[in-house]
């Protein structure tokens, strides 16, 4: 009984798999029996809104091709590239990034006073110095120099302790020269204070921080 | 022979169809490319936003944007006594470039937001200096009177230039020597633009 009915079994899916393939190979012959019973006449129609519908597809395809080519011509992204190097040179002048370059160090110690330090910064400007630092702290437009009663100097809000010491990014013989020039600042500084030590140093790589500081706009409003 | 004439219409069509196919693919492709283009132009269009708002925010700081606002319109001039000057200093009837930074320097400390002297902005990389008797501000010459126009709040910015512990030596030319010097509060101040150049040669972003 047990091998009759597993015979039984196999014959059926013999049955079943014959069915299948025989059902297989009719759709492809109805396929192309289709078009080759299809009368020429109606060859010529399949055919022709074929070549007609192919024409469109072409079309579309060009039309594609050329919005890609506008695409790729990518005015977007160069007008991004300026924006972004218009705004990191703002930035460095504002001194909120994190700057390095060539320049001199200048180490002060001694009596000095606040409005000298003004005068020392001040040159230095004149001479193209590009970033400033004073013991690490970043100078920008609104960076005050002041001391405290007692004549501790405080940039930023933070108190310095001597030896002073200003980083410039810039030029290096050009800010050389602008402190060290016969007459120029520093030797009238040396001539006024008693004891005071000045050194100017060309540095070949100099890393200046950001300003920590914040500016916040309470009073002014952009005009336009 | 009609019926080769048929096979090759068959042909004919197969040939069209295996082209439709073609064609739709590279459709499909060239959309999905599209697409792609435009979501990115679309990040592009929204970072191109951000940036311009940054742009601003960073110009204004600069001095790059003219500004209004309240604040404080400082007047220096060099005495008109200077003729009667008899045993002092000549200096000591005029106006110094230092005197000009020292006021501004104190304007700042006063907490003022944007500062201008005779039209000319300060910016970061400003020096005032003089070449002979000229004062320049920005590579610029300026002559008395001085106007020095500074937004911000104005008895603030006022208090601290009228304190006596600040600008002694020039109070003191002013006092003796008849040099100028007045403070006006402004309700409505309009301060120009920087319109010169920020050359950045050497400075390189990051380390």
């Amino acid at each position: 009984m047990k091998s009759r009915s597993a015979q039984l079994s196999l014959t059926i899916v013999c049955f079943v798999l014959g069915l299948l393939l025989v059902a297989q190979f009719r759709t492809q012959r109805v396929t192309s029996r289709t078009l080759l019973s299809a009368s020429s006449a109606d060859q010529f129609v399949i055919a022709s809104s074929l070549v007609e519908n192919n024409a469109r597809l072409r079309e579309e395809m060009e039309a594609l091709e050329e919005q890609l080519g506008e695409y790729q011509q990518a005015t977007g992204r160069a007008v991004l590239e300026a924006l972004v190097e218009e705004l990191n040179k703002v930035r460095i002048i504002n001194g909120l990034v994190e700057v390095s370059g060539f320049g001199v160090e200048v180490s002060i110690d001694g009596p000095i006073g606040v409005l000298d330090i003004q005068d020392l910064i001040n040159e230095l400007r004149n001479a193209g110095a590009e970033a400033l630092t004073i013991n690490g702290e970043r100078l920008t437009l609104y960076s005050v120099i002041a001391s405290t009663e007692d004549g501790v100097m405080i940039v930023n809000g933070m108190k310095l302790s001597r030896p002073y010491i200003l980083q410039a990014i810039g030029q290096p013989e050009a800010l050389e020269t602008a402190l060290l020039r016969r007459g120029g600042l520093i030797a009238t500084l040396e001539r006024n204070y008693d004891g005071l030590a000045v050194s100017v140093i060309k540095r070949e790589r100099m890393v200046l921080p950001v300003y920590k500081g914040a500016i916040e706009f309470v009073y002014a409003s952009p005009i336009e | 022979m009609p019926g080769i004439e048929h096979e090759s219409g068959a042909l004919a069509i197969n040939r069209l169809e295996a082209e439709q196919e073609e064609l739709k693919e590279s459709i499909g492709r060239m959309r999905e490319q599209l697409d792609k283009y435009r979501r990115e132009l679309a990040a592009n269009t929204g970072m191109l936003k951000e940036i311009s708002a940054e742009l601003e925010r960073q110009k204004m700081m600069a001095g790059l944007l003219a500004v209004e606002g309240s604040g404080v319109q400082v007047i220096l001039d060099d005495s008109s006594l200077r003729s009667v000057s008899g045993t002092a200093d000549s200096n000591d009837f005029l106006i110094h470039e230092y005197d000009l930074r020292d006021v501004i320097n104190l304007l700042w400390m006063a907490g003022s937001e944007a500062i201008a002297v005779n039209d000319e902005r300060i910016v970061a990389t400003t020096s005032i200096y003089c070449v002979g008797s000229t004062v320049m501000v920005n590579d610029t010459r300026v002559s008395p009177p001085y106007l020095i126009q500074a937004v911000g709040n104005p008895v603030a910015q006022e208090d601290v230039l009228r304190n006596p512990a600040y600008l002694k030596e020039f109070k003191r030319k002013a006092e003796l020597y008849g040099v100028q010097f007045e403070v006006n509060r402004i309700r409505m101040l309009t301060l120009p633009a920087y319109k010169g150049g920020f050359p950045i040669h050497y400075a390189r972003l990051g380390d």
